[in-house]
Formats: C-alpha cells, structure tokens, sequence
C-alpha cells in the first residue's frame, strides 16, 4: 500500500496545490489537509507543509503556525522519525517549531528565516539550490546526486538566515546546512544569494536528517511547461528542474 | 536633542493581538487581555508641543483611520508590559526635526482582573511566543 503524504493547510497558506499536484505527479499519495481535519494528521506518514503566509505572519513568520494543533502532530511525528519537508513559510514554520536546525528545545527557535537584506523587501528571483552535504546525510535528498543543482524560485520578504554566532557554529559543525544558493554553473558566492542569507543558506536539516527546511520553490520550476525557457509539445506537463527533490522525497517516504 | 517616547496603537480591532493572546492561552500562558502597539523612540530636535502633528504627518507609521498616539511619560516598559526590539533593525523613516528613530512591538499582558500581569507572566509568553530570541531582544 502506497504511504500517505500529508499537504497541511493553515489559514493562510497558498502554495498547497501546485505542491500536492507536483508530489503525486512524482509517485506520491498526497492530500491536503485542512486545519479543521488537524486530528487526522496522525495517520499520514509524511509531511509537507508548503509556502503562503499561514495566520497572515502574526507577530512574526511562523510563528503561530508554530503553535498551531496541527504542528503538534508534525512535530510528534518528526519525533518518532517521520519525513517532514517545510517549503518558503513551511520552512519558516517549521524553524519557528524548532525542528531544524534542531539545536534546542523544540518551540524554542535558535535561529530564524527573517526580513531580507540589505533591503527588507519582497524579492522574487530564479535561483538555484545547490546541495552541500552528503545527500544521504538527509533521507529527503538521499537520491540526489552529490552537489546537486536544483532550480528553484525565490519569492519571499523573510528568507534571511540569522541566528547569533554560537548558533551558525553549531549549524556549520553539526552539518545542518542543507543548501546553499549557486548560480547556474554551480558556483556559490555572494552574488548568488537574493536575501543576504548568512553562509549564502537556503536550507537547513535536523540531526537525525529526517527535516528538511528550504527557503525557495522548486515546485515553482518543476514541469516543462513552466521553466524559464517555457519548454512546450508533447512534454510540456512532465515533471522536471525542481521535481528531483520532490521525487527523492517520494523515493524517502516509501523506503521509510 | 531630547528624546521622546509614543506608542501607537490600534484604534480598530486588532486580530494579531487577538491571534497572540487566543494562543497564549492555548500554550497555558494566564493572560486574559492583550495590548499590542508599535513603540517609537525618538531623538527629536523639534518643539515638544508640535510631536503628536509631526508623527501624523507620516503616513507611512499612522493612519488616521485606525490608529491612536499617545505620548509615554517613560522610556521604558511598564507593568505587565515587554518591548520587543527585532536586533539590527533600522527604522527608516522620516519625521520632521527627528535626527533618529527607533522601533519596538509592545506587548502589554492584563491577567483576570485586569490588571497587569506579574513579571513572570510576561516571561513565559515572551519564551514561548512573543520573542525568537535569534533575531530579537525582550526588554521588561
């Protein structure tokens, strides 16, 4: 029997349907739930908490998302070893609840994705994920290739790591940092990152690699249709670009 | 230069703060009241008297509509009250005769008879929600 993939829907959200539609199009059994079935989240078997701006960014990104009742179920099953894969505010939630980088209590955030820099604005950019740890050291990316290239969108106000010095320490040693921005030829530098993120990241994993964090959409760049060069025929709704990591997600969530 | 102090509050509805305080009740904090306003310090080289028309004449920080401003006799919390400053923060923004700004959220916490709440009280809630202590700094 195929597992069941878990789209949670917080007042707010807005990105659920072209993530349900890209992870089952990549093999998954995926279904969005609304916070108002919150109690069935126990019986999924993965979680994908998707982009949007749940309860309107009150007091800060995620951060009452954080607390809601549907995080207690996220959060109870990242515990027990659940995949959870938090997207652009799904990302800033899931930082909110302390699962990534994971380095304190959980609901005790030890870093945040927070206004952008230098300029505190909205930025909306094409770029590119490049991963920087062992791609088994995460079971989301673990069917990637190492340094794998991932296009994506950035479209975010608050994607901006930051965290005191002691705690980027402890996401650099304790290989936290999932993914940095490149450019298209691989190259990570300065130039490459759209929101001044500290150490150019755009994703951070837990320590038992079960959490993964990203700040850009690569279901935004995911079907041929959809690339920057628009690529159409008969093709044009196959997945592809930032369907990989959808796809070693779905690969993670049956092996598991 | 002296410096001034206003806050400036909601005077419509204000669902953040409702948000706030419906989940700090969830998360066992004991508040029952919440007030939430934006906290401005100001160096000001301008008439003391003219400081209220000034701040209104920005409508980037007051609308008329829905907000009120209210002079704070000191520059710092009151009871039951915590002044979150989000760290590296630079309040751009331009108020005659005012050569520097800078912004707090203020959260003030009321308990069942609606006084402030005990210092504790607004400890747990800024542990809990009101502060990620990664990007900002709860001052009491």
């Amino acid at each position: 029997m195929s597992r069941r993939i878990a789209v949670p829907v917080f007042p707010g959200t807005n990105s659920e349907d072209e993530t349900v539609r890209l992870l089952r199009d990549c093999g998954g059994d995926a279904r969005l739930v609304h916070w108002s079935q919150a109690e069935t989240l126990g019986g999924y078997d993965a979680y994908v908490l998707s982009g949007g701006f749940a309860y309107e960014d009150r007091i800060r990104a995620g951060a009452i998302a954080a607390h809601d009742r549907i995080m207690d179920f996220v959060i109870e099953g990242a515990e027990r070893g659940k995949l959870v894969f938090g997207i652009c505010n799904g990302a800033q939630i899931v930082l909110e609840a302390g699962l990534v980088p994971g380095t304190g209590p959980i609901r005790r955030p030890t870093a945040a994705f927070t206004d952008n820099a230098p300029a505190a604005h909205f930025v909306c950019r094409h770029v590119y994920l490049k991963l920087t740890i062992e791609p088994s050291r995460c079971a989301i990316t673990a069917s990637l290739p190492s340094s794998a290239l991932i296009p994506a969108w950035a479209a975010h106000g608050e994607g901006r790591l930051a965290a005191s010095d002691e705690h980027l320490r402890e996401i650099v040693d304790g290989g936290h940092m999932a993914f940095v921005y490149a450019h298209a030829d691989g190259v990570a530098d300065e130039r490459a990152v759209p929101n001044g993120s500290a150490l150019g990241c755009a994703g951070l994993v837990n320590r038992a690699g079960n959490v993964l964090a990203i700040m850009p959409h690569p279901e935004r760049d995911a079907w041929n249709f959809n690339h920057l060069d628009r690529r159409t025929g008969s093709n044009a709704l196959a997945p592809s670009g930032g369907a990989v990591l959808f796809e070693s997600f779905v690969r993670a969530v049956e092996r598991a | 230069m002296i410096q001034r102090v206003v806050a400036i509050g909601l005077k419509i509805p204000d669902n953040e703060a409702y948000t706030a305080l419906v989940t700090l009740q969830r998360l066992g904090v004991a508040v029952e009241r919440l007030e939430r306003c934006e906290i401005w310090q100001l160096d000001d080289t301008g008439d003391g008297s003219s400081i209220g028309g000034r701040i209104e004449a920005n409508e980037a920080i007051f609308n008329p509509n829905k907000h009120r401003l209210r002079p704070l006799e000191q520059a710092t919390p009151r009871a039951g009250e915590v002044w979150i400053d989000r760290i590296g923060e630079d309040a751009d923004v331009r108020i005659a005769g005012v050569a520097h700004a800078r912004r707090y959220v203020g959260w003030r916490l009321f308990g069942a008879d609606d006084a402030p709440v005990h210092r504790d009280v607004v400890v747990a809630a800024v542990e809990r929600l009101l502060c990620n202590p990664a990007i900002e700094k709860a001052l009491y």
